[in-house]
């Protein structure tokens, strides 16, 4: 199950940049118990400007996986996001896209 | 400099112009005239938005508003930024020139009074804007600006998920929120539909279309627009006065009421009784819109100011 979540979030896009959630780095955990998927979730910045649409997008998808009844989504800060957080595959999409990463 | 004939010919055969040497006179006009309607345009929407976002109903979407306003501004400077390189005064251009001089599309001189007028705005006329700026972006035969709007695309793409999510919610609380909604988009549907100007039938020439700045008609943008809009309104349940129709099986998308017709800015009311001809359209635009002076004034007037200030200090 957990790898489907991790799977399903691989599939919600950040709304700015050509890049999904998990190769930005921002998704930190994924728990699930009988229906209930806790996610840990954090933006690239404190005044990130879709953070409610990124929010609404996790939840969307994840409720769309077989067994998922509840979604509840905690953001964190700690630790801070870094570009390090990024894979390789994200690294490679952002340059494509034209930015430094 | 090439001579025009050979210039003719590498804009015909898709060449990309890169430099100022390689231009005749008349495309580096056209091209300056249609960078300052994009700079122009992507510049008043600061003002105008901001009037709107200060009424934001949360910290989340007044920090989204503002975004959107930083992106807009950044737009416009890329526009200026290339006048610039192209021998204009970019100071001149956006704090020495007469608001009237100001050539954006009059939708913006009427003032966005809400939250719910300005998602819509996000919502169609960052649609109008993608339309436009995508157009010029896949046919623009100026390398430089071409080039520039990759990423200004990706950021239209942001405001318009704004603006359609928004609407989707306001449309789904229902009551006196869909309400609203329908009323904002009542006014701002057919100003949106006029911002791509004159029909095909009168505009018998385009020496954009001809210099290759951009590749598609004033009708077929129209068309591309209404295109996106009216599903997405029907899908959430908003009226709009336009249907598709199908001719030698293609989607034709028609006007439900007399295009142009009269407009009260003041009260944001179409009279679709009332056709009126372009010649009226166009005098309208010319004289601008309750809210012209009012924004041109809000980043020229400190400007001055400051400068006025920052010159005593010195002497």
């Amino acid at each position: 199950m957990s790898q489907r979540l991790w799977t399903a979030l691989s599939e919600v896009q950040d709304p700015e940049m050509p890049i999904n959630l998990v190769d930005l780095g921002v998704i930190y955990g994924i728990d699930e118990h009988d229906g209930v998927v806790e996610v840990d979730l954090t933006f690239t910045a404190m005044g990130c400007p879709a953070s409610d649409f990124i929010l609404e997008d996790v939840r969307e998808r994840l409720l769309r996986e077989e067994g998922v009844r509840e979604v509840r989504v905690k953001v964190v800060w700690d630790p801070p996001w870094t570009s390090a957080r990024m894979t390789q595959a994200g690294r490679d999409a952002l340059e494509a896209w034209g930015l430094a990463v | 400099m090439a001579t025009a004939a050979e210039f003719d010919q590498m804009i015909k055969s898709g060449e990309l112009i890169e430099s100022r040497r390689e231009m005749t006179p008349e495309y580096l006009r056209e091209l300056k005239h249609t960078l300052i309607v994009s700079g122009d345009t992507e510049l008043i929407s600061a003002p105008a938005y901001y009037l709107a976002a200060k009424r934001a109903p949360s910290i989340n979407a007044f920090m989204t508003g503002i975004a959107i306003i930083q992106d807009e501004l950044a737009h416009a400077h890329i526009a200026y930024h290339i006048l610039e390189e192209l021998g204009e005064d970019q100071e001149k251009l956006i704090f020495s020139r007469d608001p009237k001089s100001f050539r954006y599309p009059y939708a913006f001189d009427v003032p966005l009074d809400s939250w719910t007028e300005l998602v819509v705005a996000n919502g169609m006329y960052d649609q109008a804007g993608f339309c436009l700026l995508g157009d010029i972006h896949e046919k623009c035969s100026y390398g430089p600006w071409k080039r520039g709007l990759n990423k200004v695309m990706a950021e239209e793409n942001f405001h318009l998920r704004n603006g359609r999510t928004w609407m989707k919610r306001i449309s789904a609380a229902g009551g006196s929120a869909k309400d609203e909604l329908q009323r904002a988009v009542d006014w701002m549907f057919p100003l949106s539909v006029e911002w791509f100007g004159l029909p095909d039938d009168l505009k018998m020439h385009s020496t954009q279309l001809e210099y290759r700045l951009k590749g598609l008609t004033n009708d077929q943008l129209r068309q591309w627009w209404l295109s996106t809009v009216v599903p997405y309104c029907e899908q959430i349940g908003i009226m709009v006065p336009a249907h598709k129709e199908t001719r030698d099986g293609k989607d034709v998308w028609k006007l439900d009421y007399p295009f142009p017709c009269e407009f009260d800015s003041e009260e944001k009311r179409w009279d679709f009784k009332q056709p009126i001809s372009w010649d009226d359209v166009l005098v309208r635009w010319r004289n601008r819109g309750p809210r012209n002076a009012e924004m041109v004034a809000m980043f020229q007037e400190e400007f001055h100011k400051f400068r006025k200030t920052h010159h005593n200090g010195e002497s």
